[in-house]
């Protein structure tokens, strides 16, 4: 098979022996945490099914999941540790090494392919200087290009920091939407309008949301890839 | 039905004057207050309150109405539940499958944002017909949001007595909790949904034993997705027959059609079944983007065949029309693409997608997917070769019905659908051969497929 020229990824091992980022004594849990935590474990039959709660707590707390908040994760549940590194690390959004203060995950997926999500982090490459997965200098932006979120219908879109969604991107907003974060300004969450409703109640129906949108016609893409 | 405003071949009659039951317009339905007082938990008090109505008589309910599941493989509701075994000492379970992550689908999200009522009644409907414990519903972490929003939601159900044990006074009891995803497409899949939900890595599992006889923890356990448990609750207030003669007749029901892409008005739009293609592009979104020509539809999510749109012609948003096209419905997550759109880009981007969420476990998809994505960029990028076709076809030959789950299958089908019916936008990418021959020749006599389609 002349000429198939298949690059094999060079894959790294994770380092065996990394240095503990987190004192023994911050891995401590709140009394508040603890009762969620025991919540948590009468949900299901198996106190371990509770892990990926667990984790996320942990790295609502830590930022991010070092190897000993696993572990710690893992004695709190009485699981092996070996069974909760193994889901840390099957599961794309627990952060296992340190990231940007606000994370922004671009979706470049098909819907937003064809309708500028390359445009978007393009813009976004540019405007901070990294390429998606790095992170700036200054510790405060991680960008990546995601896999679709569910919310296609008003591509482009990104969502920072596993939480709020920013939808019918420009690169006007964009740039709008940086300004607000370099100031610690997170966008609201905004609800996005059915166009039935529109129609047949004359916009969203949800009261208890500040900011909505509707669907737009999408962008022409610039850059597919 | 017949159709009075639509086009004669619509099977959803007359869809312009259709009142939606999934999203109907109603202020703040998401508040269980505006819920019930829109008559909402009504259904679920009428089957506990009635001595008449027996857990069987909710499955033989939607079992009539036709209910095929909204999840993506379009299997008989009814009949999945009937596949629950007799009660017997082990704890049973339901999974609301909210997973949510095939591209080009947003409509489980709408329905969760806007009318979550409906899926929980649905739930505990679902759950009384089978005598469920507990249901779990697993959302993808993603909609980090919504889960909040439905926590507040599920904490009122709680405290109104309309979850947790005796639920309004009757002897049925049963447990709802909310389990957030962390990024992984394949806990979609319902085994690997099953190993997440026990907290490991979402290996799919080994079918049989089948959930209904093998769930979680080894009990029997059912999975339904979001959409189809929300229909429940319309089946018992409508009745049956409603629910059979509303769109088509082999795949009936309201659906929501999650539509994006080249259209003017995208959206997430409720309509039954049974919708033709060109009503839902032309009337319902208004039109091509920039008036450019219709080129393509995928038409229920990125594992579902794209088609061509004269294969769309007169084509119907329902299981049996799209199979005679060549597709599948899917999720009923439809992207449009317009005349600019270049397809081996968009193969690229999705063989992209299918490398990097496959789980790993069996090796002709984890190796596999990789190797679709590496040709397809490969030829994406003018360094293919015509014969580089012939070893996608056969990449997807031994990929398809080869692995634990049906993931490999849907990574290899968009491949072989997508060249076949796009063939001359790959040939022309492909470096120009020392011998030229036709399209229909190239494939050689060894080839593993046709070159073309029919
Ligand atoms: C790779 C893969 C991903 C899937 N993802 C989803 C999903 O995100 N949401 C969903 O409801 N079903 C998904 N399914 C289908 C489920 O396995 C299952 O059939 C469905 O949840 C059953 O519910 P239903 O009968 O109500 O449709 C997926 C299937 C496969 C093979
Ligand atoms: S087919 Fe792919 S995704 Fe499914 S179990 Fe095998 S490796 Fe995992
Ligand atoms: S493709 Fe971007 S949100 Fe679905």
């Amino acid at each position: 098979m002349s000429g198939f020229d298949i690059k094999r990824p060079i894959v790294e091992l994770p380092d065996q022996d990394p240095e503990q980022q987190i004192p023994d004594e911050e891995l401590v849990w709140t009394d508040a945490e603890k009762k969620k935590i025991e919540i948590w474990k009468d949900q299901y039959p198996e106190p371990e099914a509770a892990i990926m709660k667990v984790l996320w707590l942990a790295q609502e707390k830590y930022d991010y999941l070092p190897p000993e908040v696993i572990r710690f994760c893992a004695d709190t549940l009485d699981m092996d540790h070996a069974r909760a590194y193994g889901v840390a690390t099957f599961y794309t959004q627990y952060y296992k090494e340190e990231e940007g203060t606000f994370v922004l995950d671009v979706c470049t997926c098909f819907t937003c392919q064809f309708t500028g999500g390359y445009d978007i982090l393009h813009h976004l490459e540019e405007k901070l200087g990294i390429h998606a997965g790095e992170t700036t200098d200054d510790g405060m932006f991680t960008l990546q290009s995601v896999e679709c979120l569910g919310c296609c219908g008003s591509a482009p879109m990104m969502q920072i920091t596993n939480g709020v969604y920013c939808h019918n991107l420009t690169t006007e907003k964009v740039d709008a939407i940086i300004d607000g974060l370099e100031n610690g300004e997170v966008p609201e969450f905004t609800s996005v309008t059915l166009p039935q409703d529109e129609d047949e109640m004359g916009g969203n129906r949800r009261s208890d949301v500040a900011k909505t949108e509707t669907y737009q016609t999408q962008p022409r893409a610039e850059h597919t890839e | 039905m017949e159709a009075t405003n639509g086009t004669p071949q619509s099977k959803a009659g007359d869809w312009r004057s259709y009142d939606r039951v999934l999203l109907p317009p109603i202020e703040d339905l998401h508040q269980l207050e505006v819920y019930r007082e829109h008559g909402g938990y009504g259904q679920l008090r009428d089957v506990l309150d009635d001595p008449d109505i027996a857990p069987g008589d909710v499955t033989t309910a939607v079992k009539e109405s036709g209910l095929r599941g909204r999840g993506g493989a379009g299997f008989s509701t009814g009949m999945k539940w009937s596949f629950m075994p007799e009660p017997d000492d082990r704890p049973r379970y339901l999974a609301c499958n909210a997973d949510e992550s095939e591209p080009g689908t947003f409509k489980d999200r709408q329905l969760m944002e806007y009318n979550p009522h409906l899926m929980f009644e649905g739930i505990l409907l679902a759950g009384y017909a089978m005598s469920i414990d507990v249901c779990y519903v697993y959302v993808r972490g993603e909609y980090a949001d919504w889960i909040v929003h439905m926590e507040e939601q599920l904490e009122k159900l709680y405290d109104a007595g309309l979850v947790g044990e005796n639920i309004l006074g009757s002897d049925f009891s049963m447990e709802i909790v909310l389990h957030k995803g962390a990024g992984a497409y394949i806990c979609g899949e319902e085994t690997s949904l099953l190993e997440s939900l026990e907290g490991k890595r979402g290996y799919p599992r080994y079918k049989p034993p089948f959930p209904a006889q093998k769930g979680l923890w080894g009990c029997p356990t059912t999975i339904n997705n979001v959409e189809t448990l929300a229909c429940v609750p319309l089946v018992l207030e409508k009745g049956p027959e409603w629910f059979a003669n509303t769109g088509a007749e082999q795949h009936p029901g309201p659906v929501l059609y999650g539509i994006s892409g080249h259209v003017n008005r995208p959206g997430v739009y409720e309509y039954p079944t049974g919708m033709l293609i060109s009503d839902l592009i032309e009337e319902v979104c208004g039109g091509m983007r920039d008036g450019k020509e219709f080129k393509a539809l995928v038409p229920g999510g990125s594992s579902t065949p794209p088609l061509r749109a004269d294969q769309c012609e007169g084509t119907t948003m329902d299981s049996e029309s799209l199979r005679e096209a060549g597709s599948m419905m899917g999720t009923a997550g439809m992207l449009v693409l317009d005349e600019d759109t270049d397809m081996v880009s968009y193969l690229r981007r999705v063989t992209h997608f299918y490398q990097h969420e496959s789980c790993g476990q069996c090796t002709p998809c984890r190796e596999g997917t990789g190797w679709l994505e590496r040709i397809v960029t490969r030829i994406d990028e003018g360094e293919g070769q015509m014969r580089d076709l012939d070893l996608l076809f056969d990449l997807c030959d031994q990929m398809e019905g080869r692995t634990i789950c049906a993931f490999a299958d849907a990574a290899a089908w968009p491949v072989r659908y997508t060249i076949q019916r796009f063939r001359e936008e790959f040939e022309a990418k492909v470096k120009p051969s020392i011998h030229p021959v036709s399209a229909d020749v190239s494939s050689g006599a060894d080839a593993t497929a046709p070159a073309t389609e029919g």
